[in-house]
């Protein structure tokens, strides 16, 4: 009878904390596209991104098409990473590809190092510590991220599609297949840096602090990773600790072929996570 | 009611103990003040009944929970000093949020967050940011966000730091109003504001319980208070005519202009009359006489 209502009174707690998540993750998105700040990223966002749309992705896909595999540029580079772009049916997303998976990295270690922090600073993280778990914070915000991060790569994704489908509209069918695989790859490739993020975050208390920890934690983990490399030379794995690491086998493979080095992002955005949480746990505010 | 539990309480930064061993119990009843010098350890006390810092040792139970655990959702509140809103949202968008999280519907959130504002006279600043209001409309923003909902137990602290005297006065009306429907434990260093709406007052000091204490007793008989407009003769020849009056047994003197008189109340109960008496007599001017002691004589003389 007992353990029934502490299963009850946990099932209740947990049911609150996901609600609570929601909500939160929810209020990122009008962080984004409601707040003056917000607004400004995404102007800035959109500025890049037409950039990127008119000249490298369109130039870059006309230069692709005057070309066929096995042609100039293939025999020019000599890669398999352009050989397998070349293979690609709509050239317009194999240069989106390409250019998101370092692009889109950038954006968002840029656009998601103040989770928590500038809240941790001005005394609002207690006023919803009041009403919700750290748990809640911690999990509502990095959902929140993922959330705009989601849109905005589906605002990049259409785009493009606009582009192809000014070029030929006969392809919507397979473009739109494609984007899909594209969208889903893009937000795996996003999980760990952001989750990076939500770890620096939880220690800092500008965004400014959090991208610094951020840097330096690569830095370090670059030095060790590598001296540990050189010293070790049969040490499994060391090459794949860094958030990105899968990103040059991914330029290699093609479809949902792709997923088949999600692992990594998961595994890394998994022990990132963890981290995070354990901070905020911890820390006093 | 057991309201808080502290056994043993510690927290400390590097050597620094900002709560040194603190044992105390307190129920749920009329407001209770939480006073003590700077670094005494009351905001940090306040810090851990709410789940904001962790206590290096000892134990803490809140309403019979650990703080910050999930059950004391919605049943503690509070309005913690340094605490601001999120200068890139308005008021209402914020409140609503946090109502949202306290459990309520979308329509039911709207029309908490428009209750507590029009309870603090300030429903106009719904759709105004924080940084739009001045300082005392934004403690009572913050003091509206800590009466969203049914909470057991709020905690205020420094509620009244910084405001005018219209300011103080509109925050003593508003917590006296609010008490009705839950235990307050308010810091501050203002003793006469918490004298008006205390009824227990936890003293700390360096980190430690210094005490429990009634205000109801400082209002007891025994003591009178002289509260002088003017020192027209020299503090000793006061306090030798003052002694002089059958039944008082000590006068001492609390700078600037403040004598607090004990006598035996049970045997000499005209003692306020020939202490006025006295001073017609030579002519002294006051400002007042009050039965019993004020909070700061009874904490610290």
């Amino acid at each position: 009878m007992l353990s029934r209502v502490m299963i009850q009174i946990i099932t209740i707690r947990i049911v609150t904390t996901l609600h609570n998540i929601f909500i939160l993750a929810r209020y990122e998105l009008s962080r984004m596209f409601l707040t003056r700040r917000g607004l400004l990223s995404l102007l800035a966002f959109a500025l890049v991104w037409f950039l990127v749309l008119r000249y490298a992705i369109y130039g870059a896909a006309q230069f692709f098409m005057a070309d066929s595999p096995g042609g100039l540029i293939v025999s020019f580079f000599n890669s398999t990473i352009i050989n397998n772009l070349m293979s690609w049916q709509i050239p317009e997303l194999a240069v989106f590809w390409v250019i998101s998976l370092y692009l889109l990295p950038v954006f968002c270690v840029a656009l998601t190092a103040d989770q928590t922090a500038s809240d941790r600073a001005r005394g609002t993280l207690r006023l919803l510590h009041l009403r919700t778990t750290r748990d809640g914070i911690f999990f509502g915000r990095f959902f929140g991220q993922m959330l705009v991060l989601f849109v905005l790569v589906l605002l990049a994704l259409l785009s493009t599609l606009v582009l192809i489908l000014l070029r030929d509209d006969s392809l919507l069918i397979p473009a739109l297949r494609l984007s899909f695989i594209l969208l889903v790859n893009l937000l795996l490739v996003l999980l760990p840096y952001t989750a990076l993020m939500a770890w620096v975050s939880s220690m800092a208390r500008s965004a400014r602090q959090a991208t610094l920890y951020a840097v330096i934690i690569w830095i370090i983990c670059s030095l060790v990773t590598g001296w540990l490399s050189s010293r070790f030379p049969g040490l499994w794995g060391l090459d794949k600790v860094l958030p990105g690491a899968q990103v040059s086998g991914l330029l290699q493979l093609s479809g949902w072929n792709t997923l088949s080095l999600a692992y990594l992002p998961i595994i890394q955005t998994g022990v990132l996570l963890f981290l995070g949480r354990l901070m905020m746990q911890r820390s006093d505010w | 009611m057991n309201l808080l539990n502290c056994r043993g309480l510690v927290k400390k930064y590097g050597s620094t103990r900002a709560l040194d061993g603190i044992d105390l119990t307190l129920d749920a009843g009329a407001p209770i003040a939480l006073i003590g010098p700077n670094g005494a350890g009351k905001t940090t006390l306040f810090s851990m009944v709410c789940g904001f810092l962790r206590p290096s040792s000892g134990e803490i139970e809140v309403l019979g929970s650990k703080p910050g655990k999930s059950a004391l959702h919605s049943r503690l509140a509070a309005l913690p000093q340094d605490a601001n809103l999120d200068p890139r949202f308005s008021i209402g968008h914020q409140l609503v949020l946090f109502a949202r999280l306290q459990g309520l519907s979308a329509k039911q959130a709207q029309l908490e967050t428009q209750r507590v504002l029009e309870q603090v006279e300030l429903a106009q600043t719904f759709a105004m940011k924080p940084e739009a209001l001045s300082h005392g409309m934004r403690k009572r923003v913050m003091f509206a966000q800590a009466l969203m909902g049914k909470p057991e137990l709020v905690l205020l602290d420094e509620p009244t730091a910084g405001l005018d005297p219209p300011n103080v006065k509109a925050m003593r009306n508003l917590i006296s109003e609010a008490a009705t429907e839950a235990t307050f434990i308010i810091s501050s260093h203002n003793l006469d504001e918490l004298e008006k709406v205390c009824s227990s007052v936890v003293h700390l000091e360096k980190g430690k319980l210094k005490g429990v204490v009634s205000i109801d007793q400082s209002k007891s008989s025994g003591y009178l208070t002289l509260v002088m407009a003017e020192l027209t003769a020299e503090v000793e020849q006061i306090q030798a005519v003052l002694s002089e009056i059958a039944g008082v047994s000590a006068v001492n003197f609390n700078a600037p202009n403040r004598f607090l008189l004990d006598y035996d109340a049970a045997s000499y109960p005209q003692t306020d009359q020939q202490v006025m008496q006295k001073i017609s007599a030579m002519g002294w001017k006051y400002r007042q006489v009050v039965n019993g002691r004020t909070l700061e004589d009874q904490l610290y003389f």
